[in-house]
C-alpha cells in the first residue's frame, strides 16, 4: 500500500501532445478513478503509471520513491485489464501464479497465495479450467485474482467491467468496492462511465483532451463542476444548461431566462462574491434535473431555496422512480425530475420548483465555473 | 398450411437438382485433377511390357511393385546406381532443419514486428514483405558468392542457409499477421507480471500459435522440398536433393525408357508434401483464415 503522486506529468507523441501537466496526489488506500470520454488520455495516463509508456516530462511517485525509470514489474503494482489479458494457454491456477513463478516465489507458497485468493474470489472451482471455459464475470475475477495475488502497492484498472453486460457490471461493481473497503489498497480505476466514477471513487479526476479538468471528491465535483465539461459530463440525465442574464433585481441578485412573453426571473439567496462582477452579464445557469421538480415550498427540505414559474410541458419519460418532464425554456430542452404522482400531461401547463441552493453560472465564454 | 407444405417440397425439388449439378461439376474437375495421378499411379505399377502394350489408360493387369523397389533401391543417377534412396535422405536432412529454423525466425520476427514495435518497424516488414516478391533466378548469383565465401558450396547445410533466408519473408509475414490479432493487453499484462521478451514468446506467445506454426511448417515443407532450382544450382552430385535426383534418373536413362520407374521415382518424391497435407491440411485452411480479419 503506497500514496500516489503525479507531478506535472506530460506525454506527447511526436508534436502531439496527449496529456498536458496532469497534477494529481493521492493518500494511501484512496480509490482514484480517472473518467473522461474515450480519447482524452485516461488510459494513456494509467499506462505511465504501470510504466508500459514512458512520460514526456515531469514525476511519478509511488509513496516516496520516483518511478519514472523504473521497470514495470519493479514498481511493484497490478493491473486488470479491460479484455482481462488471461493466458489463454494457462489455466487459471496458472494465469494467477504466473507473477509469482516469474519472481521466483517458491511452489508451496504460490499453493498458498491462490488458495487464499480463490477463496477471497469465490472461484475455487475454476482453479484447473482453462480461460476460455469461463463465462466473462468469472474471467474478471481471475482477472483480479491475478492481481491480488502479488499484494501491490497499487493496484490499476483499465475499464475492467465495460465488456460485461449491464446487470453484471453492476453486482461486480459493488464487489470491487466491497474489495477496496476490506483490502484498503490503493487504487487507480480508469473508466468512461461516469456512474462508475461517481459509485467507486474517494476522488475523481474528470479528463478531457489531455487536460485535467477536475481532481476532488465525487460529491464536490457533482456540486461544485469546475466547468460546463464536468457539470454536463457528471451526473444522469446530464445537468440542463440555460442561457440567462444576471441581473439586479432590487438589491438581490436574480437569474433572468428570456422567454417569449415575460422572462423567468429566479432570484439567488446569499449568492457568492464572485457573481458580483457578472451582474448584467450573460451566464449560462446550469441545474440539475433533480433541482427542478414539481411546486414544493421550503418546508419540504431545509436549506433549499425554491422558486416557482410556469411551463408549458412537452414530453414526459417515466423512469418508474421518477418522471422526466422535458420542457422547453430559453429555446432549449430542459429536464426536470418530477415525482410520478405529480407527473402531468403533455401539453400541460405546470408549475415548477427550481431549488436555487443547487445550481450552477459558468461564464459563457470560458465555460468555467463563475 | 398445405400450401406452405407444398411450396416447400417444391423447391426441396429445385434445390436437390442444384447440388446435383453443383457436384457434377465438382466431380468432373476433381476427375480432371486427379487423371494425371491416377495414371502415374497405374503406370507405376505395370511391368515395363504391359505398359508397351496396353494403352496409356488401362489399370495393370499384374500390379508390381517392381518399379517402386528400383526406384528406391537401384535407379540410376547419373553413373551412380543405388536408386533415389540416399536423395531423399538429403532432401529430409536439408527441408526439415531450415523449416524448424525457418519457421522459428519467423515466429521471433512476426512477435518482434508486432509486440514490441520499435522505430522502424513498419519499414523493415516492408522490406521484409518486398522479399516475398524476388524470383529465385535474382539472388542465384549473389547467394552462390556467398556460400562460397562461407565454405558452403554444394553442401546441404549451404542449402538449409538458402532456404532459411528465402523463407524468412514468408514464415515473417505468416506470424505477424497471425500476432497482430492477438490483444497487445496480453504482453502488458505478462510485462507487469514480470516476464521478459524471451519468457513471453516462449511461455504465452508460442504455446498459442499452433495454427499459424502449422500453416508456417506446411507452406515452407512443400516450398523446399518441392524446390527443383536452389538444389540444382548450391547442390551437387551426392548432396543433390530428391527433385534434383529425379530430374536426372528421367534425364539420363539410356536405353528403353522405364515410364513405370520414372513415375514410380516421381510419385515417391511427392510422397512427403501429400503426406503433410493429409494430416495437416485442416489446420492449413484454418490458420490461413486466422488472423486476416484484422490485418
Amino acid at each position: 500500500m503506497a500514496s500516489l503522486t503525479l507531478d506535472k506529468v506530460r506525454k506527447a507523441f511526436g508534436p502531439v501532445e496527449v496529456l498536458k501537466e496532469i497534477n494529481i496526489a493521492i493518500e494511501d488506500g484512496e480509490f482514484l478513478v480517472l473518467v473522461g470520454p474515450s480519447g482524452c488520455g485516461k488510459s494513456t495516463l494509467l499506462n505511465l503509471i504501470a510504466g508500459l509508456e514512458g512520460s514526456s516530462d515531469g514525476e511519478i511517485r509511488i509513496g516516496d520513491r520516483v518511478i519514472n525509470d523504473v521497470h514495470p514489474k519493479d514498481r511493484n503494482i497490478a493491473m486488470v485489464f479491460q479484455s482481462y489479458a488471461l493466458y489463454p494457454n494457462m489455466t487459471v491456477r496458472k494465469n494467477i501464479t504466473f507473477g509469482l513463478e516469474i519472481r521466483g516465489v517458491s511452489a508451496a507458497e504460490r499453493d498458498k497465495a491462490v488458495a487464499d485468493v480463490a477463496k477471497l474470489l469465490q472461484i475455487e472451482a475454476l482453479l484447473d479450467r482453462k480461460p476460455s471455459q469461463l463465462s466473462g464475470g468469472q474471467r474478471q475475477r481471475v482477472a483480479m485474482g491475478r492481481a491480488l495475488v502479488r499484494d501491490p502497492d497499487i493496484f490499476l484498472f483499465d475499464e475492467p467491467l465495460s465488456n460485461l453486460d449491464a446487470k453484471l457490471r453492476v453486482d461486480m461493481r459493488t464487489e470491487i468496492k466491497k474489495l477496496h473497503q476490506r483490502l484498503g489498497a490503493t487504487i487507480v480505476y480508469v473508466t468512461h462511465d461516469q456512474i462508475e466514477a461517481m459509485t467507486l471513487a474517494s476522488r475523481i479526476a474528470v479528463m478531457k483532451d489531455g487536460i485535467l479538468q477536475q481532481f476532488d471528491t465525487p460529491q464536490n465535483i457533482y456540486e461544485r463542476p469546475n466547468n460546463i465539461f464536468v457539470a454536463g459530463f457528471i451526473g444522469s440525465p446530464s445537468m440542463n444548461f440555460i442561457n440567462a442574464t444576471l441581473i439586479n433585481d432590487n438589491g438581490n441578485l436574480a437569474v433572468s431566462i428570456k422567454r417569449d412573453n415575460a422572462p423567468i426571473i429566479l432570484p439567488l439567496k446569499d449568492a457568492p462574491e464572485s457573481y458580483q462582477s457578472y451582474v448584467g452579464k450573460d451566464v449560462v445557469f446550469g441545474i440539475r434535473p433533480e433541482g427542478l421538480t414539481h411546486k414544493r415550498t421550503g418546508s419540504d427540505e431545509p436549506g433549499s431555496q425554491y422558486v416557482n414559474f410556469d411551463c408549458k410541458v412537452e414530453v414526459i419519460e417515466p423512469t418508474g422512480a421518477d418522471t422526466m418532464t422535458v420542457v422547453e425554456i430559453g429555446g432549449k430542452e430542459i429536464v426536470a425530475r418530477v415525482r410520478p404522482d405529480r407527473a402531468p400531461q403533455p401539453g400541460e401547463i405546470m408549475t415548477f420548483s427550481a431549488d436555487m441552493s443547487q445550481i450552477s453560472l459558468f461564464d459563457p465564454v470560458t465555460e468555467l465555473r463563475i | 398450411m398445405a400450401d406452405i407444405q407444398h411450396y416447400s417440397h417444391d423447391a426441396g425439388w429445385k434445390h436437390t437438382i442444384l447440388r446435383g449439378l453443383l457436384y457434377l461439376v465438382l466431380i468432373l474437375f476433381a476427375a480432371y485433377y486427379l487423371f494425371p495421378l491416377f495414371v502415374m499411379i497405374s503406370t507405376s505399377l505395370k511391368s515395363l511390357d504391359e505398359i508397351r502394350e496396353g494403352s496409356l489408360i488401362s489399370l495393370p493387369r499384374v500390379i508390381t511393385f517392381d518399379a517402386w523397389t528400383y526406384a528406391w533401391n537401384e535407379a540410376c543417377v547419373g553413373v551412380e546406381c543405388s536408386g533415389i534412396k540416399i536423395y531423399f535422405w538429403n532432401s529430409v536432412k536439408m527441408a526439415v532443419p531450415a523449416v524448424l529454423i525457418s519457421t522459428f525466425l519467423g515466429a521471433i520476427n512476426g512477435y518482434a514486428l508486432t509486440k514490441w514495435r520499435f522505430k522502424g518497424a513498419n519499414i523493415v516488414f516492408a522490406l521484409l514483405l518486398f522479399g516475398c516478391f524476388i524470383p529465385f533466378q535474382v539472388v542465384l548469383l549473389p547467394m552462390s558468392q556467398v556460400l562460397g565465401s562461407l565454405g558452403l558450396a554444394s553442401s546441404t547445410t549451404g542449402l538449409v542457409l538458402v532456404h532459411v533466408v528465402y523463407g524468412l519473408c514468408f514464415t515473417t509475414l505468416f506470424f505477424r499477421n497471425y500476432y497482430v490479432s492477438i490483444p497487445d493487453e496480453l504482453v502488458k499484462a505478462a510485462t507487469i507480471d514480470g516476464a521478459g521478451f524471451f519468457t513471453i514468446f516462449w511461455r504465452i506467445i508460442l504455446p498459442i500459435s499452433t495454427p499459424i506454426i502449422v500453416v508456417s511448417v506446411i507452406w515452407q515443407f512443400t516450398q523446399i522440398w518441392n524446390d527443383f532450382l536452389f538444389g540444382a544450382s548450391f547442390a551437387s552430385g551426392d548432396n543433390a536433393p530428391m527433385t534434383v535426383a529425379l530430374n536426372n534418373i528421367v534425364n539420363t536413362t539410356t536405353g528403353v525408357k522405364q515410364y513405370n520407374v520414372d513415375m514410380a521415382t516421381a510419385l515417391l518424391t511427392g510422397l512427403p508434401t501429400l503426406l503433410v497435407y493429409v494430416l495437416a491440411g485442416k489446420y492449413f485452411v484454418r490458420g490461413l483464415t486466422a488472423g486476416s480479419v484484422k490485418g
